[in-house]
């Protein structure tokens, strides 16, 4: 695990980008189908090198305690239990080789709150 | 083994780190759970059965601050202790040091035994802090503790890497502006000796304040002039006000920005995402430039500089006195931290080391000069002989899964770590017993390798026999298996006129599955022209046998009448095939530059038999097989020219019968006719599969043969290996005894070539000659002329790289080869 693989940081900036206009999508209706355009550029990044490519993976909603590595957390509100991310400021990046199996890069970055 | 220290740690106030000297260079060991960070955030949680260190325990350090403790460097040496709620225990500085220490050991992958270590301390640590941070070293299982203060650390980090003498006999000072923390110290040498003769520090300032002042004073004020709030500094600061999670947004924005500011003069912070008050949906763009931040932290960069001036007095000193300032610590990467403490200081500040773990590295240096008291045969062997039982589910559909172990052996003052390979997940320290279990979660759909370690008391590693623990999820348990392949046929740019499959999904692909692929499309067609058509045909059956010989799934047809506008060669279209649980499959046809979808869906149970597709594909065959026979007579092969003449009769009546069919027959007819043509064309395939075999090995030798002389003048290893992972597998993809395996092996083959030959300077200079000749065939003129010249220049400096991009780019200004004239009966190809 410690050998590292650099990743050229404009990828890792491109792909905030990415979803960054993913997200944005999701909250406007628009004509002109802007959705495909943004589902290649993830597949083109998916498949960048010919045996591996980048993912990103948005962990809005999912459950958060202190064994999860792949994110960072500023923890909202007043308690620190039944934690869930709330907000999704950097999502998590992962190289995915074509054995399936994938290295986290570049840690999600989040804000929590606990939902009880 | 040297018997040296060599191992050197930075023990901070908020963030900690480790190196090792080897042979001359230092390593600062990565944080294995942070990419690419070297350091560790000194902060400790307890939870209820388990012990957190870092960056996972610093997120819980605002939010459940009687279990989690930070800054308790500051309490080294004191009587005082901390108490954690969450374990109803007292737990004092040393102990939670010595968490930090233990933590450090597991960065070290190079498989050394860390009983000795130089530990870095403040310059203003006492007897009691110092021999306290020597205990902490002690709890964590070193045998032997070496103190160093730390601007002296830092400057033997510059001293090493200057690799000069510059140091002799001066004075400078050591600036220490961390992320929580500041420090300075006046360093000198005299006699040899490295000193530390005063210093002044205050351990509330640091980067993070400027964050949290960017938010403030920059953001807030704007937010209210622009959107109407109640108390919007309190509601976003109080952890019960609605807009604290926004808080920490903007902290997080805040400190990019912070960032991007140290090499550009203004960057954005987006605020977006909320409503204010009077519900109006907040979304702006504030610029912050670097003035305006550099006002802002002003008072406090001025603040420390009174703190060196009460030195350089104190000392009787002026400026001239001093060498430089030795800038450490990540706040230092602030330029107008280095240009203001320069400028009213008047001494040269010194920025030449990496300011975050230059402590660490100096440590480290001073490390190889120490020896190591203890002798080997001292070391003592703690490691017990446990035997761990592993059950688990070794293929999963949950989110997590439930992983338990039996621990054979004195479990004792064991720990225990469950870490996620991609390095998403870490159990935290665990006590071990007899049996453990652990909720372990799972990335869907890929390979999820876990490792538990155990260790000891001291965090020293204990071996067992444990293996590698690995959950499959997503596939296996419920899903059914594709029966046979999924292909979409294309046209075949290496046999123009002809078409082949693509294989979309493997047989044996668990369903349900989706898939998009995008080709360009290789004609035009004009709007309510009826001359050319785009044909989406999906077919199952082995993607390596004749696209006439498997069943068509789905069809889809598309022609100028269904278009919206004129779509051109070279757009593209993107197909997407999915197949449900239960086999329905949904293709989509979308053309980018109508922006236009055909989608439909086929159900497995009712064949699709478009009467006209059938009409075509009756026709083509009967071409096919008549083009056979010649060929086969051609070659004086009578065998095969009479079994495919025999073929030829059952094939003109299903020629004449499907000719008789209308356009809206609705008898069972057509499927008839449509078996009988498959059946047909699996017999042509096998009647000229050994001529295919043959042609196709042919090739495959010729191409090898090639390959192989390459390899021997211009190869490199990795070419050579790939070339060798090729030949190995020979037997193998002869005896499937399919002309397309044997082609696609070629074509890698043709690849490695490719390879080869775009590096070697020889072709390089013969393709750019050629394309020299080609060049008033070009497109465009001014950028061939412009190419061309760099192209020269390239040659005569032997620099082949940009020869390389200069040959393609040439090549993309070259009208489009004769191949792509020929007729494509799909409409996109491979």
């Amino acid at each position: 695990m410690n050998d590292r693989i650099t990743v050229p940081k404009a990828y890792i900036d491109l792909l905030d980008q990415v979803f960054e206009i993913e997200k944005k999508l999701e909250s406007i209706n628009e004509p002109n189908s802007i959705g495909r355009n943004v589902n290649r550029i993830k597949e083109i990044f998916e498949n960048l090198m010919s045996d591996s490519g980048f993912i990103f993976q948005n962990p809005l909603g999912e459950k958060f305690n202190e064994t999860r590595t792949d994110l960072e957390a500023s923890i909202a509100g007043n308690s620190a239990d039944n934690l869930v991310v709330t907000e999704v400021i950097k999502p998590i990046i992962r190289l995915r080789t074509n054995s399936g199996a994938t290295t986290i890069v570049r840690k999600g970055v989040v804000v929590v709150e606990s939902k009880l | 083994m040297d018997n040296t220290i060599n191992f050197g740690i930075d023990l901070g106030t908020t963030n900690s780190a480790i190196a090792k000297f080897v042979k001359g260079e230092i390593i600062v060991f990565n944080n294995p759970l942070d990419y690419g960070r070297a350091t560790l955030p000194s902060v400790v949680s307890y939870r209820k059965d388990k012990i957190v260190v870092g960056s996972k325990a610093k997120e819980y350090q605002e939010k459940d601050p009687k279990s989690v403790v930070g800054v308790f460097k500051r309490k080294m040496g004191t009587t005082e202790s901390f108490k954690i709620k969450s374990i109803n225990e007292s737990k004092t500085p040393i102990e939670l040091s010595a968490q930090v220490l233990k933590e450090l050991k597991t960065f070290v992958n190079t498989g050394d035994t860390l009983d000795a270590a130089v530990i870095t301390i403040p310059a203003s640590f006492d007897l009691i802090q110092s021999n306290a941070t020597k205990e902490a070293g002690y709890q964590a299982g070193f045998k032997q503790v070496v103190l160093l203060q730390e601007p002296i650390a830092a400057s033997l980090a510059y001293a090493n890497m200057k690799k000069t003498n510059d140091l002799t006999d001066g004075q400078w000072l050591v600036y220490d502006l961390g992320g929580g923390t500041f420090d300075v110290a006046l360093v000198k040498i005299a006699n040899s000796e490295m000193k530390i003769i005063d210093h002044e520090g205050n351990n509330f300032l640091g980067g993070a304040d400027f964050d949290q002042m960017i938010v403030e004073k920059l953001i807030i004020p704007k937010l209210n002039a622009e959107y109407s709030f109640e108390n919007l500094e309190e509601d976003m600061k109080s952890a019960s006000g609605k807009y604290n999670a926004k808080y920490y947004v903007l902290l997080r924005r805040s400190e990019e920005a912070k960032i991007r500011l140290s090499a550009v003069s203004s960057a954005e912070i987006t605020v977006d995402g909320f409503e204010d008050e009077g519900e109006n949906e907040v979304d702006m763009e504030i610029s912050i430039t670097r003035t305006e931040f550099n006002e802002l932290i002003k008072p406090s960069i001025d603040e420390t500089i009174e703190m060196i001036k009460k030195i350089i007095t104190r000392n009787s000193l002026t400026s001239i006195d001093l060498q430089f300032t030795l800038m450490v610590g990540g706040s230092t990467y602030i330029p107008y931290v280095r240009q203001r403490v320069e400028e009213i200081l008047q001494i040269p500040v010194n920025c030449e080391i990496d300011p975050t773990t230059a402590v660490a590295v100096g440590a480290a240096h001073y490390a190889a000069t120490k020896q190591k008291e203890i002798s080997k045969s001292y070391k003592t062997k703690k490691q017990t002989a446990i035997s761990i039982k592993t059950a688990y589910n070794k293929t999963s559909k949950e989110k997590e899964e439930l992983f338990s172990a039996r621990i054979k052996g004195n479990t004792e003052g064991l720990f225990y770590k469950i870490i996620r390979q991609d390095g998403g997940f870490d159990s935290g320290l665990k006590k071990l017993a007899e049996r453990i279990s652990e909720d372990l979660p799972l990335i869907e759909n890929a390979y999820n390798f876990f490792t538990l370690t155990i260790y000891d008391n001291q965090n020293n590693i204990v071996e067992t026999d444990v293996e590698t623990i690995g959950i499959n999820s997503g596939f296996g348990i419920s899903g059914q298996p594709l029966p046979e392949d999924i292909c979409l046929e294309v046209d075949d740019y290496d046999n123009p006129g002809q078409t082949r499959l693509a294989l979309v999904f493997q047989r044996n692909t668990v369903l349900p599955t989706k898939r998009t692929l995008t080709f360009p499309l290789n004609k035009t067609v004009l709007k309510d022209s009826t001359d050319e058509v785009i044909r989406v045909n999906v077919l199952q059956g082995s993607h390596e046998s004749l696209p006439e010989s498997n069943k068509i799934l789905g069809y889809i047809l598309i022609t100028g009448k269904n278009l919206t506008r004129n779509i051109s060669k070279g757009s593209d279209i993107e197909i997407t095939v999915s197949l449900s649980e239960s086999q329905d499959l949904t293709v989509s046809a979308y053309l980018n530059m109508a922006n236009q979808e055909f989608k439909e869906t086929f159900n497995p149970k009712e064949r699709h038999t478009p009467i006209e597709l059938l009409k075509e594909q009756v026709d083509d065959l009967s071409d096919k097989l008549e083009d056979e026979i010649l060929q086969a007579i051609e070659k004086e092969d009578y065998e095969t020219a009479s079994t495919l003449h025999k073929l030829s009769k059952e094939m003109e009546e299903i020629a004449g019968e499907t000719q008789s069919l209308t356009l809206d027959d609705v008898t069972d007819k057509k499927y008839q006719l449509e078996d009988k043509k498959r059946k047909i064309a699996q017999k042509i395939d096998n009647a000229t599969k050994d001529k295919r075999i043959g042609k196709a090995k042919e090739e495959y030798f010729e191409t090898k043969a090639e390959c192989q002389k390459l390899l021997d003048e211009n190869g490199n290893d990795y070419e050579r290996k790939s070339f060798n992972d090729i030949v190995v597998q020979e037997k193998a993809f002869f005896a499937t005894n399919s002309p397309i395996k044997i082609q696609e092996k070629a074509d890698e083959l043709q690849n490695i070539i490719g390879q080869i030959r775009w590096r070697s300077p020889k072709f390089l200079l013969e393709i750019f000659s050629w394309l020299l000749q080609e060049q008033p065939k070009m497109n465009d003129h001014v950028q061939a002329k412009s190419l061309i010249e760099a192209g020269h220049f390239a040659a005569n400096n032997k620099n082949w790289e940009r020869l390389r991009e200069v040959n393609f780019g040439l090549m993309d200004l070259l009208p489009r080869g004769a191949k792509e004239e020929a007729t494509h009966k799909i409409g996109f190809g491979l």
